[in-house]
């Protein structure tokens, strides 16, 4: 297998749109927390929230981590690119057994996920602390917020990742599954969480949320981190998304023949 | 022992049978020509071989095992497919060294290969910008990347200009001095009267002819033979 690794590990490397994810990555967190401040300071779009409290302060921080989808899309990247590029052929006829190229590419997609977050999580923190430096009224943060954020960047990164690969092993169509995977966390999943509040504690932001261990009340605007998760649950709940969709594309998707 | 072992191999796509209950061996040291009007299952047969699809019945043994049963299979098989197989965005030196590292070879001999293909100056160009010639010679560069005793090749002269078919037919000569196994489809009888030892021809999925040249062809040539042997279809 640690042959396979390193061959997976080159692909993921060799790619230079893998590298676009990651700098678009560091972009997107970056911008996300410089914005956010202005956002809070302006009393019509501050949500509720100023930034004199504590909890404003955590919640620039936290975003942080909105660069989690590029996550999945590295992992569909990695798997359904095989299909896409009929790269499959070569990687099949070098190593046979599917379920162990499978597994290879779960570690990678998890590895790569997680420095894609941990990589775009810091310059995010670092957008959030410049950008907060110019509003001296600024409440300081918890001393977690940091070392939670970049925890579940390591966490989020690498559990996305795999259903990332998950998610290209079953749908073989790349565009689709990015098209298909971005349109449920910006669409669909919001459209659950409005719809059923209950439920939106196990769907993957909720869950990401939930990770992030922080502290919002402001229930007007559905959001209400206290009901969720505890970090670690929430954590073994979206790893669990992860197996299930890794064990249907072994059971499915990869029985099929290779194109 | 025959190097590859068809039997009974049936492959079925809805209602329609592929391959139709094939049997064939190919002998250890020999270049077969694998003959077949398109859609005869020549490519079926082949990839069913390799484990890229499930046969419906029947079993395609190398060394009588499955494919994906051989020990690190690079080392025993190198395969050259209709699809090529490498990704576009890559260098053909990076492409090589992806599968290099999977079978665990040293990249060392992604550098031999690519001057044995006489590609070692287009080594650092993105795939994309190969010509369909320099493609077709960096799928046979990966497929003696572990040097193997057995080639599976399928219409390797595909879109070959006739420069590239003459280099194709002496690289062939060169890696079956060594006492390799090549199993070769092509459509370019002539080439494959004057290249291969052994015969196979299909037609609509089933083994119409099988044997040494002299034994298929006679004294005539080999797309005479052909052609009367699948009703003209070529």
């Amino acid at each position: 297998m640690g042959a396979l690794l390193k061959s997976e590990w080159r692909k993921l490397i060799y790619a230079r749109a893998h590298w676009g994810l990651l700098i678009a990555g560091i972009l997107l967190a970056g911008l996300s927390t410089a914005v956010t401040p202005v956002i809070f300071d302006n009393p019509d779009t501050g949500f509720g929230l100023s930034l004199d409290q504590t909890q404003s302060v955590d919640a620039v921080y936290a975003n942080a981590i909105s660069a989690y989808f590029f996550a999945i899309i590295i992992g569909i990247m990695l798997m359904s690119g095989e299909f896409r590029h009929g790269t499959a052929v070569a990687t099949f006829l070098t190593a046979p057994k599917r379920g162990t190229v499978l597994a290879t590419k779960l570690v990678i997609a998890a590895i790569g996920g997680m420095l894609v977050m941990v990589i775009s999580t810091a310059a995010g923190l670092a957008g959030g602390w410049i950008a907060l430096s110019f509003f001296p009224d600024a409440a300081s943060p918890t001393n977690e917020v940091f070392i939670n954020t970049m925890l579940a960047a390591v966490v989020s990164g690498a559990v996305l990742g795999i259903i990332g690969v998950a998610l290209g092993t079953l749908v073989r169509n790349q565009m689709l599954a990015i098209t298909g995977a971005l349109l449920y966390l910006f669409v669909i999943d919001p459209i659950l969480l409005a719809l059923a509040p209950d439920t939106g504690k196990y769907l993957p932001q909720g869950l990401i949320a939930a990770m992030l261990a922080l502290d919002i009340q402001a229930p007007e605007f559905g959001i209400d981190t206290t009901a969720y998760l505890p970090p670690l649950t929430a954590t073994v709940v979206l790893l669990g998304y992860g197996a299930v969709f890794a064990g249907l594309a072994i059971a499915t998707s990869l029985r099929r023949d290779i194109e | 022992m025959a190097a590859i072992a068809i039997s009974g191999l049936v492959k079925t796509y809805g209602k329609q049978n592929a391959v139709d209950n094939l049997t064939a061996n190919i002998a250890k040291g020999r270049i077969t020509g694998f003959l077949g009007p398109n859609g005869a299952g020549k490519s079926t047969t082949l990839r069913c071989l390799v484990g890229l699809s499930a046969p419906t019945s029947g079993t395609a043994l190398i060394y009588d095992k499955r494919y994906r049963d051989l020990d690190n299979p690079l080392s025993q098989v190198g395969t050259v497919l209709d699809s090529r197989g490498f990704h576009p965005a890559l260098t053909g030196k990076q492409n090589l060294r992806v599968v290099a590292a999977a079978a665990g070879i040293p990249d060392s001999r992604v550098d031999e290969v690519l001057e044995m293909v006489e590609l070692k100056d287009a080594a650092g160009k993105r795939m994309k910008n190969y010509s369909l010639g320099m493609k077709q010679r960096l799928a046979l560069a990966g497929a003696i990347l572990g040097d193997p005793e057995i080639l599976i090749l399928d219409e390797p002269a595909n879109g070959l200009d006739p420069a590239g078919i003459a280099w194709l037919r002496k690289f062939l000569r060169k890696l079956a001095e060594g006492g390799r196994t090549i199993l070769v489809s092509s459509h370019q009888l002539a080439e494959m009267q004057n290249t291969v030892d052994d015969v196979l021809i299909i037609n609509k999925g089933k083994l119409i002819a099988s044997g040494s040249m002299k034994e298929v062809v006679g004294d005539g040539s080999l797309e005479d033979a052909f052609l009367a042997l699948t009703g003209g279809e070529l």
